[in-house]
């Protein structure tokens, strides 16, 4: 089993730190050796050696950083760009989808880009925020000559912005609720307790 | 963990082996052992230490390259199978078995999806925990209908092992004096949600033969005493379980029957140790030992021992002993009566429904409870079904829905993210574990020529879904759509995976049969006790030794019948009768 070190800075309380601090919160006695024992030397296997391979050029990876922040905008907390979720979907997109899934993803970024040239004789980018979100509205809607693909296409783009995005840091904890350590399950809980959503499905 | 108790070689020849570590080798080593036997437990696959080497627990989603996802080109050379298990993720993936060093074979129309762990504690470090008993009718069934072989022990055998194993492992639930489902000795249950007690009145106000109640699982709720002792602690509703959990606070070797057997003193263990065969002493009529390869410098030893249990699992228990060939047994070991190695059988699962809830927009929840709720088997028990033989369970429950149900759905921007913001609405689901009859065609043997790199011979698995099993699935999803709609939930969609081919038998990971029980020798492998018809010192207390599979998590079942059978080999090598 292979793993690599998680940089301690990043991460803040260590997770031996934090089992300990829950313990004692919950007002569980724990007996030195088993304290010693939690989380004695494990280290999470967060991938820093995996290489950096990536699926998009510089071009197709400023659109995608853009169409994330459309999708996902900056709101009262970050937004897609913010939480890195296009970087995430180039890194993702290599390892982890087929070759067909892959070839549709830039696909479909260049029928994006191709659809602005023809409606408004611009690249997307240079386009309106007004006219980029009217063009994925219809994309979306497979209207105004957007085909069921297109649609098909647009639903897959948000699924990864959305997966990329809910599972950050940002989106999972700062946009919803993320609790690392529950303390047990409470069925009698109001929503306006937590005010936002749970980041993970029970 | 004390290095001594891990060997390699050796010559003592002890009291008992046991073959396996998971569910029902932990357990067995822990009876063997407090009973004053010295034990060897044999496992084919590394160590695994409680807490130290949960590489995957709490590590946060971010904190995973993949979000918990895993590189396509590992997962299809290595897990092409695992990955088919809705617990299978980069966090969990090294405590399932790997699939290219450990390939099988179907016939090409009737695919098998055989899950597996392959490291001390083997799938308890993986089960979902559901830990139900068997009711008397459950035990009665092959007799009932004729199908399979009459089971040779009834409910008044295994009640009171069903409260032996119950204590020390911690079963979390509610007393609820149905005849179908028997009561267990409960740690309290887990809450229901409010949408939960809401449809559980309206079902159970419209039905007085379905009760929706919560479901019992192998968690410490609130720990007891004992449990505490040994270092475990409270649940605390990640439901994470399969990354490991550190607070043992759920079932597993690691966590429960480990810790106890090791206090004895009389526990030896080896790993990376592939149990090729049973040694078998035509002489005595005994099982000897075990030979075994290593699996990593392929070098073969033997291990000696005066009883054998064989807890390798089901499937791996029968290959085990298909293995075993001598000129007394040329077809696996124990096996006069041509049994071993057919009536295979898993759970129906795949089939159900689920809706929208309108309403309690207020209410929500925190935690994530490691359990849902169950509805106890009603079909062909307090209602009759005559469309199908047998009948299911149901189990279920209610959420509200996450980001994900939003990236399906129509809309992007600012109020998208409010919206997610705002949790979705609420869903309940049904889907039920129906059981499957005992047919001899449903069968395991090993390939003619295929082996795996340690020179064991594959499995090929031959089993199909048949008329019962569909009509039952269909009944499943029906009812269950049935019961949304009549209790007002919306949008009730019904579904049978099997149908769209996302269910094949074995997914539902409670594969059972092969080496079964009964009275008769001339057609089952194993008597009352666990213990090999033909050699009184072979026992099998995992899922092999099903008669039937009635519809309940069996897990809990294996777990009574091995401290049992322990019992049982204990009293009769101290007779000295075997």
């Amino acid at each position: 089993m292979i793993h690599s070190a998680l940089p301690n800075s990043s991460t803040g309380v260590s997770r031996r730190a934090a089992l300990k601090q829950l313990a004692l919160a919950c007002g569980l006695v724990l007996s030195a050796s088993s304290l010693s024992a939690l989380a004695a030397s494990v280290t999470p296997p967060t991938d820093l050696t995996r290489s950096k391979k990536t699926l998009l050029n510089t071009d197709q990876l400023a659109l995608l950083r853009e169409l994330g922040d459309i999708i996902i905008p900056t709101t009262d907390t970050p937004g897609a760009s913010a939480a890195g979720v296009h970087d995430f979907i180039n890194h993702f997109a290599i390892y982890c989808a087929s070759k067909e899934e892959q070839q549709g993803l830039v696909a479909g970024l260049k029928r994006i880009d191709d659809s602005a040239q023809t409606r408004f004789s611009k690249p997307f980018l240079s386009a309106s925020k007004t006219r980029q979100i009217e063009l994925l509205t219809n994309m979306e809607q497979a209207a105004d000559g957007f085909t069921a693909d297109d649609r098909a296409f647009f639903k897959q783009l948000k699924a990864l912005v959305t997966f990329g995005y809910y599972t950050s840091e940002i989106g999972a904890s700062q946009e919803l609720a993320y609790l690392t350590i529950p303390g047990g399950y409470k069925g009698n809980f109001k929503f306006k307790q937590v005010g936002r959503a749970w980041a993970l499905p029970q | 963990m004390d290095k001594n108790i891990y060997i390699v070689k050796s010559t003592e020849i002890f009291d008992a082996i046991v073959v396996g570590s998971g569910i029902t080798g932990g357990w067995a080593a822990k009876e063997l052992t407090e009973k004053g036997l010295k034990t060897l437990m044999v496992e084919r696959g590394r160590p695994v230490e409680h807490r130290k080497d949960y590489v995957g627990e709490g590590v946060k989603p971010w904190q995973m390259p993949f979000r918990g996802q895993i590189e396509k080109a590992i997962v299809d050379e290595q897990h092409y199978v695992q990955k088919k298990c809705y617990a299978f993720n980069d966090a969990t993936k090294h405590f399932f078995g790997n699939d290219k060093d450990y390939p099988y074979s179907t016939p090409k129309d009737k695919p098998f999806d055989w899950i597996r762990g392959n490291q001390l504690g083997g799938k308890s470090l993986l089960w979902h925990r559901q830990s139900y008993r068997w009711s008397e009718q459950d035990f009665t069934a092959n007799a009932a209908d004729g199908l399979g072989v009459d089971w040779p022990i009834r409910y008044k055998d295994v009640e009171k092992w069903y409260d032996y194993v119950e204590i020390h492992a911690g079963i979390s639930g509610s007393v609820e004096n149905n005849p179908a489902l028997p009561d267990s000795k409960f740690l309290p249950p887990f809450e229901m949600n409010a949408v939960e007690k809401e449809m559980k009145t309206r079902i159970e106000k419209k039905w007085t033969t379905r009760k929706l109640i919560m479901g019992r699982t192998a968690h410490l709720s609130v720990p007891a005493p004992h449990h505490t002792a040994q270092g475990r602690i409270q649940c605390q509703a990640r439901n994470e379980c399969q990354k490991g959990c550190s607070f043992g606070a759920y079932f597993s070797t690691q966590s429960s029957t480990l810790p106890s057997a090791l206090a004895t003193n009389n526990l030896t263990i080896a790993t990376n140790s592939i149990v090729h065969s049973v040694i078998y002493d035509p002489k005595t009529n005994r099982a000897t030992g075990v030979r075994v390869i290593d699996t990593e410098t392929m070098a073969t030893r033997e291990y000696f021992a005066k009883v054998i249990f064989l807890c390798a699992s089901t499937l791996g228990t029968t290959q085990i002993m298909l293995n075993s060939v001598s000129e007394s047994f040329p077809t696996g070991i124990a096996n006069s009566s041509g049994a071993l190695g057919h009536y295979l059988m898993d759970h129906l699962y795949g089939a159900g429904a689920t809706g929208r809830v309108e309403g309690f927009e207020e209410e929500y929840y925190s935690g994530r409870r490691p359990t849902g709720l169950v509805m106890p088997r009603f079909t062909n028990y307090s209602e009759k079904n005559p469309n199908f033989l047998r009948g299911y369970q149901l189990t279920g429950s209610a959420m509200r829905e996450g980001w994900d149900a939003f990236s399906q759905r129509d809309g992007f921007g600012a109020d998208y993210k409010a919206a997610i913001r705002s949790a979705g609405s609420w869903h309940f689901s049904l889907g039920g574990s129906g059981e499957m009859l005992p047919r001899y065609e449903n069968q395991v043997s090993l390939h003619p020529t295929l082996k795996d790199k340690w020179g064991m011979p594959q499995l090929h698995i031959d089993c199909a879904y048949t008329e019962n099993d569909w009509k039952m699935m269909d009944d499943i999803a029906n009812t269950c759509a049935d019961i949304l709609e009549t209790i007002g939930v919306k949008d009730v969609e019904k579904h049978i995976r099997a149908k769209t081919g996302e269910w094949a038998p074995g997914l539902s990971i409670h594969e059972m049969g092969t080496a079964r029980m009964g009275k008769d020798p001339k057609t089952s492998v194993l008597n009352g006790w666990n213990q090999a018809h033909d050699i009184p010192n072979l026992f099998v207390t995992d899922g092999a030794s099903m008669a039937s599979c009635a519809s309940q998590n069996p897990s809990l079942t294996y777990m009574a019948l091995t401290a049992r059978a322990a019992d049982y080999a204990v009293q009769q090598l101290k007779l000295g009768k075997i």
